[in-house]
C-alpha cells in the first residue's frame, strides 16, 4: 500500500503493508532516527510527532497516518533551541533515545513555553533512557525553554 | 508473499457498522489504535481487515451539558485537556483520563477504545463505574444504552455486540465529592495496582446521602459492593467508618496476582486505599 | 553549531548497517528449559530462505565460550534453557524470515529442569554440561559447578573464635535484565576468504578470537568493525549474534544481518541471581575479626564469565575492610535458566549488598553507630586485603565521610542508610594504543575501545592532546576496526579511561621520538603546537604536520596479576574502584512504597579527563542502582521469563529519580574508571535506609510488598 504523508514539511510516499507500522515505514524510508526499543508503546524511543503531537510510531498502524504532518529529529535545523541545549548541557549518552526526547520536548514547549521543573519531569515521564541522561536532560529543556522565552520577549 | 489485511476506512457509522457486520471475527476494528498497534506489531492477532474509524464523522466530540457526553473517538488527551470539562462539575474525569500512561499514548488511544478493550488494569473505567456512566452502543438492529459496570464483563470480555460500534459515553451529573485515586506499587509509569473511585454526596447537615465506592485493576473487571457502603448512609462520615468500608471491600473484593502485586498484597491495599480516599470526607 | 548525530538520529547502529543482497536473519528458539531434540524438520520452508541447523556446523569446532567453550552455535542433542537456539534462518526480508520459523518443525522430549544453584550442585540434578574442557585456571567441582572460588587468609574460619560476637544471615540477589534500550545487532559477510563482522560489541578482540577458533580460521581471517551501541552495560560481550550470523553468511553466501527483539533480549544475557550466606564475627569494641562468605551463582545454562563474576563477587563481599581472617567460598553453577553474564556493576552489585547490610546488622548489635564501625575498620593506604594485596591510593574513608555528610549523618540517622565498597578492575588486562598522522596533519587515535554511550572520543582526544601538547582540534579518533586498532583486553569493568591514559601516554611519547628523529633534533628540543612541530630556540624550523603524514607510534600498558583460585591470593586488581553512597528514605507503613528523600554517591575519580562524561557516567550508574534496589527483578517460573517486555519488567522513569547528587574525589596521579561505581553502592545504602526505618529487608529487589511483608521491627 501506499501512503501519502508529509515528513518533516516535505511529501513523502510511504510503501507499507496494512499491518506494518508507521515505525517500519519510516525506517524503510531512511528516517532512522526513529527506533524500536520496547514495541508496545511505553519506552518512547520510536516517538514521532504526528500533527505536532507525541505519538509512540510502533503503535500506529501505517496506514493510519494518511495525510498527517510527521516530524522528525532529521528535519530539525541546525539552531533548533532544544537540540542545541541538549548539545551544549550534553543530555545524552548512547543516543538511541535521544531523537524521542528532543521531539517530546518540542511538543512540550510548543504548548507550555514556561513549564515548571514537574512539568518538565511529568511530560518526559514517558521516555526512558538507560543510559540514565535524566538529569541533564531536565537541564536541557529548562535551558531550551529559558531561551525561547528570551526569544520571544 | 504473505497476503496482507484489507484497510477499510469507512466514512459513516452506517459504512462502519455494515463492515463489522460482514467481516465479523476476521475484521479488526481501529480507533486510536494503541491496543491493536501492539496485537499486530507483535504478531498476536492476524486479521483479514482493519476497520478504520478515524473518518466517521460525529464520533469525536465532548459535550457538557445535563449529562456529559464524551464520543468515543475522543482521545484521551483531549478530555485531560479540555477546558469545558475541567470548569465543570467532571473535572476528576479529565483528572481520571489524565492518570492514564504517557502523554504520547493519551494522544492516540480513545474513549471508546478504553472501554471496549476492557483491559482490567485501567483507570477510567473504574471511575466511569462510579459515576453510574452509560456507553450507548449501535448495530444493525438499532441503538441501545447500558451502565459502563454492566458493559464490562471481564478481561478483555464486554457486552458489545458482534455488529455493534460504540458511539459516546454519557456520564450523569457527579455528586460534589469525587475522587480517583491510582496507586502504583512500582515506577511512576506503570499501571494501576489498584484504583479507587469514590463519589459522595454530602447534605448541608455533614451527613452521607449516597455513596459508590469503585475498586479496579484488582480483577477482572471493577469491583463495587453497594452494601459495603450501606453502614456510611445517612451518617456522618468517621475514621471508623472509612475504615470499616475499607474492611469490607478488602473481604468481599476477588483479587488477582500479577507483577504489579500479589493477591494478598492488594487486599492489603484496599483496605488502606479505600479508608484513605473516604478520610477527606470526615474533614 | 554542529549538532552531535545522537541528537539528529543520524548515528548509524549495527542495525542500520546495509549492504546489497543482505538477508535478515531470525533464530528458532526452544520453548523447554531442558529437553532432548529429537528431530529437526526445516523441509516446508520455502526455497528462497537459508536454513541453518546442527547440520550445518559439523565442520566447526563444536562449542565457544569466553571461558568454558560450552555454548554450540545452535542446539546439538538438547537444549539448555528457554530461548536456546535451535534453528537458524535468513531470508530477503524479516517477514519472510518470520514466516520461515513458523515452517520448521522440532520434536521436543521434555527433560526435568533444575532452576536453582544449589539445587543444581546436589546429587540428583541432572547433569547440564558432559565432559568440558575446563582451561586450567577454573575449577569445576561435582555436579554442574563450572568454578569454585575459594580463599583464606589468616587463620580462615578459626579466626571466629576470637570474636566476642558473631552473627550469621543469608542473603539473595535478584536476577536482572540489561535493557539496553538498542537490541543486539550483527551484520556478516565473507569476502576475499576472510570473515568480517560489523557488530555492537565491547569485545571485539575477544569475538575476534572465538570466531578464528570456531571457523578454524587464523584470527588475522576475521576481522571485527565495532558500531556504535545503543547501550549495552554488558549485554554485549563476548561472542552473542556474531557466530550464527556468520554461519548463515557462510552458508548463503551473502551477508548476513541478525538484529534481536525484545523479547529475545531477555534470553540472551541477563544479571546473575545469587546467594549469599555471610558470617561475621567482631570484637565489642567493633574490631572485625573474621568474615566467611558463601556465595552461589546462577550462571544459567552456558557459562559466559560467569567464572569472573564469582570470584569478583566473592572478594567483594569481604569489603573494603581489614579483617585478619576471612574465608570466602564461592561458586558459579550451571542451571536450566538463559545464561547470566557481565552487567554493569560486574558482581560487585550483589556482594557489596550481602556485605554492607551484614555490616549494619552487625553495627545494630554492637549498638554502634554503622559509620563509625565502618571508619573504624575500613583499610587503610598501606594495609593488607584478604587477597594479599597491600592497598595504595586508598580513599574510602574519604568517600564514606563525604556522602555521611550530604545526608546529615551527624545530626540524626533516621531513615538513613550507608554503603562504601571496593570492586575489581578487569586484572591481569593489556592495551595498545596507536598513534599516526594522516594526511591532513591530524593525529588519529587508533584503539579498540568501544562506545555504548559512555562517548570515549573526547576522553581519548584529551588524553592525547594532554600528552602531545596538540589542540584536541588537531586529534581524531579511528574507526574501531580490528585491522586498524592495536589489541586491547575489551571495553569493561571500567578499565579503558585508566588503561588508555597510560598507553596513549606512552605512544605519545613514542610519536614526539619520532617526529624528533625526523627533524634530527632530540625529543627534549621539540615543540609541538597547533601550527605543527618546531624545534625550541630555531623559530625558522617548522614543519607542518601534514608533512609528517604516515608517521605511526604505538604504546601499551599492562597489568599483569589474577588470583588463585583455590586461596585467593594474588593480585586481585592492579587498580581498585572505591565508592560510598548515603540514602535518606521515608516508607509508606502501609504500603511499602518507598520515597528516596536524599541519595548521594561519592567515587574517587582520581584525574577527571572529560568531565561532562564523567558526570553522565555517575548519574546513569546511579540510576541503574536505584533500579536494582527497587525495581528490577527478572521473573522465572520452571525457566520460562514470565516478565520479559518494558511494561512488566520496569527500569526507571525520570520520575522515579530523585534530585540525587554526587561528588568526585580527585587527586593522585591516574584516572579512575566511573562507569560503574554507584551500581553496587546505591541499593546497599538505600537498603540500609530502608532498615533503619524498621524494615529489615536481606533480598533485592526491595519491592514495596516485600517491604510491607517485612513488618517493622519492634
Amino acid at each position: 500500500m501506499k501512503i501519502q504523508v508529509r515528513v518533516n514539511k516535505l511529501p513523502i510516499e510511504l510503501v507499507s503493508r496494512t499491518d506494518e507500522t508507521l515505525l517500519a515505514a519510516l525506517r524503510r524510508a531512511g528516517f532512522q532516527s526513529v527506533r524500536l526499543t520496547c514495541g508496545i508503546g511505553v519506552c518512547g524511543v520510536c516517538t514521532v510527532l504526528i500533527d505536532g503531537s507525541p505519538i509512540s510510531s510502533c503503535l500506529v498502524l501505517a496506514p493510519a497516518a494518511a495525510g498527517r504532518e510527521i516530524t522528525t529529529t532529521e528535519g530539525l535545523a541546525d539552531d533548533d533551541p532544544v537540540a542545541v541545549a541538549f548539545q551544549e548541557v550534553s543530555a545524552f549518552q548512547c543516543g538511541y533515545c535521544t531523537p524521542g526526547f528532543v521531539l517530546t520536548a518540542r511538543a512540550l514547549l510548543a504548548e507550555t513555553p514556561n513549564p515548571s521543573d514537574l512539568e518538565i519531569r511529568h511530560a518526559m515521564a514517558g521516555n526512558l533512557c538507560r543510559c540514565g541522561s535524566y538529569l541533564k536532560i531536565t537541564k536541557a529543556v529548562r535551558l531550551a525553554a529559558t531561551r525561547s522565552r528570551l526569544d520571544s520577549n | 508473499m504473505i497476503e496482507e489485511p484489507e484497510w477499510h476506512s469507512p466514512s459513516t457509522l452506517d459504512e462502519a457498522i455494515a463492515l463489522k457486520s460482514r467481516l465479523g471475527e476476521a475484521g479488526v476494528v481501529v480507533a486510536g489504535g494503541t491496543f491493536t498497534g501492539i496485537l499486530v506489531a507483535n504478531g498476536l492477532i492476524k486479521p483479514k481487515a482493519f476497520i478504520h474509524l478515524a473518518k466517521v464523522q460525529g464520533l469525536d466530540g465532548i459535550d457538557v451539558g445535563e449529562e456529559l457526553r464524551l464520543g468515543a473517538l475522543t482521545t484521551h488527551r483531549r478530555v485531560e485537556l479540555s477546558p469545558s470539562i475541567r470548569q465543570s462539575s467532571w473535572s476528576c474525569v479529565a483528572d481520571c483520563f489524565g492518570l492514564v500512561a504517557s502523554p504520547r499514548i493519551r494522544n492516540q488511544a480513545t474513549v471508546g477504545g478504553v472501554l471496549c478493550d476492557a483491559d482490567y488494569a485501567s483507570d477510567p473505567p473504574t471511575l466511569l463505574v462510579a459515576l453510574g456512566a452509560r456507553v450507548r452502543l449501535r448495530g444493525r438492529a438499532g441503538e441501545r444504552e447500558m451502565q459502563v459496570a454492566d458493559f464490562i464483563r471481564d478481561h478483555y470480555q464486554t457486552a458489545l455486540g458482534a455488529d455493534e460500534l460504540l458511539l459516546e459515553v454519557v456520564i450523569p451529573q457527579p455528586p460534589v465529592h469525587v475522587k480517583y485515586v491510582k496507586f502504583l506499587s512500582r515506577s511512576s509509569e506503570d499501571r494501576p495496582c489498584v484504583g479507587v473511585a469514590v463519589a459522595a454526596d454530602i447534605d448541608e447537615g455533614g451527613l452521607c446521602r449516597s455513596l459508590r465506592v469503585v475498586v479496579g485493576a484488582v480483577s477482572g473487571r471493577p469491583q463495587e459492593f453497594p452494601e459495603a457502603c450501606g453502614v456510611a448512609l445517612g451518617e456522618r462520615m468517621t475514621i471508623d467508618i472509612a475504615n470499616e468500608i475499607g474492611r469490607r471491600y478488602s473481604d468481599l473484593t476477588p483479587t488477582l496476582s500479577d507483577v504489579r502485586g500479589s493477591a494478598a498484597y492488594r487486599r492489603r491495599l484496599i483496605a488502606v486505599l479505600v479508608r484513605r480516599s473516604l478520610e477527606p470526607l470526615a474533614a | 553549531m554542529m549538532l552531535d548525530p545522537r541528537i539528529t538520529g543520524r548515528i548509524q547502529y549495527a542495525q542500520d548497517q546495509h549492504m546489497p543482497g543482505m538477508l535478515h536473519a531470525r533464530i528458532l528458539r526452544s520453548p523447554y528449559a531442558h529437553a532432548r531434540i529429537v528431530s529437526i524438520n526445516t523441509a516446508a520452508v520455502p526455497r528462497d530462505v537459508v536454513c541453518l541447523t546442527r547440520d550445518d556446523v559439523t565442520d566447526l569446532e563444536p562449542l565457544y565460550g569466553p571461558m568454558v567453550k560450552d555454548q554450540p552455535v545452535v542446539a546439538r542433542e538438547r537444549v539448555l534453557h528457554v530461548g536456546d537456539s535451535v534453528v537458524a534462518v535468513a531470508a530477503p526480508t524479516l517477514r519472510e524470515a518470520e514466516a520461515a520459523l513458523e515452517a520448521v518443525e522440532v520434536e521436543y522430549e521434555e527433560m526435568t529442569g533444575v532452576f536453582d544453584p544449589v539445587e543444581a550442585a546436589g546429587d540428583s540434578s541432572p547433569v547440564l554440561h558432559e565432559s568440558l574442557d575446563y582451561p586450567p585456571d577454573l575449577r569445576p567441582d561435582g555436579r554442574n559447578v563450572c568454578h569454585r572460588f575459594r580463599l583464606q587468609s589468616g587463620l580462615g574460619e578459626d579466626g571466629f573464635a576470637g570474636a566476642d560476637v558473631v552473627m550469621e544471615e543469608a542473603f539473595s540477589i535478584a536476577g536482572a535484565a540489561h535493557v539496553p534500550m538498542e537490541p543486539h545487532a550483527t551484520l556478516a559477510y565473507w569476502e576475499g576468504g576472510r570473515l568480517h563482522v560489523i557488530t555492537g560489541t565491547q569485545t571485539p578482540f575477544n569475538v575476534r578470537r572465538d570466531l578464528a577458533a570456531l571457523f578454524r580460521l587464523p584470527e588475522e581471517r576475521v576481522r571485527v568493525v565495532v558500531a556504535p551501541m545503543g547501550g549495552s552495560f554488558g549485554a554485549k560481550t563476548f561472542m552473542r549474534l556474531e557466530a550464527v550470523t556468520a554461519a548463515l553468511a557462510r552458508k548463503s553466501g551473502r551477508p548476513v544481518r541478525a538484529v534481536l527483539t525484545r523479547a529475545e533480549e531477555f534470553v540472551t544475557l541477563n544479571r546473575h541471581p545469587a546467594r549469599f550466606r555471610i558470617r561475621l564475627g567482631a570484637k565489642r569494641d567493633g574490631t572485625f575479626v573474621a568474615k566467611s562468605v558463601d556465595a552461589w551463582w546462577d550462571t544459567g545454562a552456558y557459562a559466559d564469565c560467569g567464572p569472573s563474576v564469582c570470584t569478583k563477587g566473592g572478594y567483594a563481599a569481604i569489603g573494603p575492610y581489614r579483617i585478619p581472617n576471612v574465608t570466602v567460598d564461592s561458586r558459579c553453577v550451571y542451571t536450566n535458566h538463559p545464561p547470566a553474564g557481565a552487567f554493569r556493576g560486574y558482581a560487585a552489585t550483589q556482594g557489596v549488598w550481602a556485605s554492607e547490610r551484614m555490616t549494619d546488622l552487625m553495627a545494630n548489635r554492637l549498638q554502634m553507630d554503622p559509620l563509625e564501625l565502618r571508619l573504624q575498620n575500613l583499610l587503610r593506604d598501606g594495609d593488607r586485603f584478604a587477597t594479599g594485596e597491600i592497598l595504595q591510593d586508598v580513599r574510602f574513608a574519604d568517600c564514606l565521610r563525604a556522602a555521611a555528610e550530604m545526608v546529615e549523618w551527624g545530626s540524626d540517622r533516621k531513615n538513613k542508610g550507608l554503603a562504601v565498597m571496593l570492586k575489581g578492575m578487569q586484572t591481569p588486562s593489556r592495551t595498545g594504543v596507536a598513534l599516526d598522522i594522516d594526511a591532513g596533519g591530524r593525529v588519529v587515535v587508533r584503539s579498540a575501545t568501544t562506545d555504548m554511550g559512555q562517548r570515549p572520543e573526547p576522553t581519548q582526544r584529551a588524553l592525547a592532546s594532554q600528552a602531545l601538547g596538540l589542540p584536541m582540534e588537531d586529534i581524531v579518533v579511528g574507526p574501531n576496526d580490528t585491522d586498524l586498532v592495536p589489541f586491547d583486553t575489551r571495553t569493561t569493568s571500567s578499565r579503558s579511561t585508566f588503561m588508555m591514559s597510560n598507553a596513549i601516554r606512552e605512544a605519545a611519547a613514542e610519536l614526539r621520538r619520532r617526529i624528533a628523529d625526523r627533524l634530527e633534533v632530540a625529543s627534549e628540543d621539540l615543540v609541538l603546537d597547533g601550527e605543527g612541530a618546531g624545534v625550541r630556540g630555531t623559530p625558522g624550523r617548522r614543519v607542518a604536520l601534514s608533512d609528517l603524514a604516515g608517521l605511526r607510534a604505538e604504546g601499551s600498558f599492562a597489568t599483569p596479576g589474577g588470583l588463585d583460585p583455590d586461596t585467593g591470593q594474588g593480585v586481585a586488581s592492579s587498580h581498585w574502584h572505591q565508592s560510598a553512597a548515603a540514602a535518606e528514605v521515608t516508607v509508606d507503613s502501609e504500603t511499602g512504597v518507598t520515597t528516596i528523600k536524599r541519595l548521594h554517591t561519592s567515587v574517587y575519580a582520581g584525574q577527571v579527563v572529560d568531565r561532562p562524561g564523567a558526570e553522565l557516567q555517575n548519574e546513569g550508574s546511579t540510576i541503574f542502582g536505584i533500579g536494582t534496589a527497587l525495581l528490577e527483578a527478572i521473573e522465572f517460573a520452571d525457566g520460562q521469563v514470565t516478565n520479559g517486555n518494558l511494561s512488566d519488567y520496569e527500569i526507571p522513569s525520570i520520575l522515579d529519580v530523585p534530585d540525587f547528587t554526587y561528588d568526585f574525589v580527585e587527586g593522585g596521579q591516574h584516572a579512575h574508571g566511573l562507569g560503574e561505581m554507584a551500581v553496587p553502592v546505591v541499593p546497599a545504602a538505600i537498603g540500609n535506609a530502608v532498615a533503619a526505618a524498621g524494615y529489615r529487608m536481606l533480598d533485592l529487589p526491595m519491592t514495596a510488598e516485600r517491604i510491607v511483608d517485612a513488618r517493622p521491627a519492634r
